[in-house]
């Protein structure tokens, strides 16, 4: 519970995170989260499965209470800022009514809304015009989520809040999906998303937080983050004796180890850390180079986020 | 708030099966068991006859079955789906989904009182005064708010699997042991001590009690209020409770 003397959030800010933290039992699965989103940006919340993206959008949305620390959407309660309609959201996994039509779901949506717009707009933008009169429990996986993202626009929002959106769409339907999405950009509204891709990030948002075990690992451009995150693995064998001070001294390490005759290396330019090694006159075995997995290019980002929170500390 | 009453009646309406068991079973039953009763027998202890009796018993049970198993199952199962989390993220105030839950239960329990006093009219020459009719059909109707509640506990307590038997053994408990099927004039005496403290029996008695032209007792009534408050406050309590965890 930060007192108003250390707050930090501005009145500007759509959304602000003031050290939250929430509790399942023993998992933290948020764990004193600060953030602001500024208006207008299109931001992507970025974290493996199980990172706290899910636990983070429902305490934004009001969905559950935080533990500590404080949530504020348009300056007042994540309820109010619903109530007075200035919030769509679209839920992983949001259960739908069933044995009512598309067209009828929609127009609930739309009269539920203090905004709203036409329910037939709402319905051509999300592209279900031609579904409208089918029953809501007879739609495939990717109507399915159509129908939800149409729920989430019904009416004139500031923020629009998407979990997970894409999950279940193959590639043209994703495509469909985004652009409708950088129309509601274009717009103005602030856009905030949760995925566990790394390129969905890239080609989208203008702004990626990256969550692990419920911390802001880092917040930058998608350019930023995939510097950080595009670490790639060179692994070789070496015979004779390992100058190990040497291979430690060439560009673009991130992480170094030697095991026998063995040496792993994590570089963020891999190409120009392999031709400094033939550079140093030795003869390499077995030379891997490959790209990290999503796992440990967070990795690769906590070790170097902890790095420079030590030098700024110090 | 109104849209979604007005879109859950829709529904409600659409659903044939649940059409079938709130509006045309009571019926079906009260031919099944009354059909060939004769009319000057009276059912013991009661001054009414099994016409009669039987018409109030399933008109209670239509009553019944549509409140209890239209918000039981259909809340169990939209809270697994995550349809009321969906709901959560709209305006509507967060009763307005309940409310309209049991609005629309209401809306088939009506049909379902009435079309069993038709069949009872009908087929067994059931004669009431004007306000008799009147009255069951409010006392009925009203009664079953009682129900609407123990059906949204239900549904706020239990999981999408185990919602079904929970209700089944609920409904039947509750109509069989209050009597709605067979007077409860006939089970042993022990049976009839534990019948005549079911809210079931007390929601019977009150159409009875019309259907002789008397007030319904002080007792029913007090017995199904006090069954109302605890239900409705489970279900409140549970709703809350739901509310925090997701």
């Amino acid at each position: 519970m930060g007192g108003m003397t250390t707050t930090t959030a501005k009145a500007t800010d759509v959304v602000s995170f003031e050290r939250v933290s929430k509790s399942y039992g023993d998992v933290k699965a948020v764990d004193g989260l600060t953030l602001a989103l500024h208006p207008g940006e299109t931001v992507a919340l970025l974290g493996p499965n199980g990172a706290g993206k899910s636990t983070t959008l429902d305490l934004l949305l009001g969905l559950r209470p935080a533990d500590t620390g404080t949530v504020r959407v348009f300056g007042a309660g994540p309820r109010d800022a619903i109530v007075q309609g200035r919030v769509g959201a679209m839920l992983q996994s949001g259960g739908l009514m069933d044995e009512v039509t598309v067209a009828e779901l929609v127009e609930l949506a739309c009269a539920l809304h203090p905004k709203p717009y036409r329910a037939n707009d709402v319905l051509s933008r999300a592209g279900i015009t031609q579904i409208a009169d089918r029953k809501v429990n007879k739609l495939s996986g990717g109507q399915e989520q159509r129908v939800r993202f149409a729920l989430a626009t019904a009416g004139a929002n500031d923020l629009i809040v998407l979990d997970e959106p894409t999950t279940g769409m193959d590639v043209s339907a994703r495509h469909a999906f985004w652009a409708t999405m950088r129309e509601q950009a274009d717009q103005g509204r602030t856009v905030l998303f949760a995925t566990h891709y790394l390129e969905e990030a890239d080609a989208i948002a203008d702004r990626v937080l990256v969550l692990h075990r419920g911390r802001l690992l880092a917040d930058g451009t998608a350019a930023e983050i995939k510097a950080k995150a595009g670490a790639r693995k060179v692994a070789f064998d070496l015979d004779g004796d390992i100058d190990e001070q040497a291979l430690r001294a060439l560009p673009f390490l991130t992480a170094a180890d030697v095991s026998g005759r063995t040496v792993r290396l994590q570089s963020s330019d891999a190409d120009a850390t392999v031709h400094a090694l033939y550079g140093l006159g030795l003869y390499p075995r077995n030379l891997e180079v490959a790209g990290l997995g999503l796992e440990q290019a967070f990795v690769a980002i906590t070790t170097a986020e902890e790095a420079r929170s030590e030098t700024r500390t110090s | 708030m109104n849209s979604l009453i007005k879109l859950e009646i829709t529904r409600a309406l659409r659903n044939k099966k649940f059409l079938f068991f709130s509006v045309v079973y009571p019926s079906v039953l009260f031919l099944l068991i009354a059909g060939s009763s004769d009319s000057s027998t009276k059912v013991a202890g009661t001054g009414l006859n099994l016409a009669a009796f039987m018409m109030v018993s399933m008109a209670s049970f239509g009553a019944l079955t549509a409140v209890l198993m239209g918000n039981s199952e259909r809340i169990a199962k939209e809270r697994e789906s995550g349809w009321v989390r969906q709901l959560r993220l709209t305006t509507l105030p967060g009763r307005g989904y309940v409310l309209a839950k049991t609005a629309s239960a209401a809306v088939v329990s009506l049909p379902s009182i009435v079309v069993v006093f038709v069949v009872a009219a009908v087929t067994k020459g059931v004669r009431l005064d004007a306000w008799q009719w009147l009255a069951l059909v409010g006392a009925i109707w009203a009664g079953s708010l009682c129900f609407a509640a123990l059906g949204v506990a239900i549904g706020y307590l239990a999981t999408g699997d185990a919602v079904r038997p929970i209700t089944m053994i609920v409904y039947f408990g509750l109509s069989i042991l209050g009597g709605l099927w067979f007077p409860s004039a006939g089970f042993p005496e022990w049976l009839r001590n534990i019948a005549s403290w079911l809210p079931t029996h007390a929601y019977a008695a009150l159409g009875q009690a019309i259907e002789l032209g008397n007030a319904p007792h002080a007792k029913d009534v007090v017995l199904i209020v006090a069954y109302f408050l605890v239900f409705a406050g489970g279900a409140a309590w549970l709703y809350r409770k739901d509310t925090l965890k997701a």
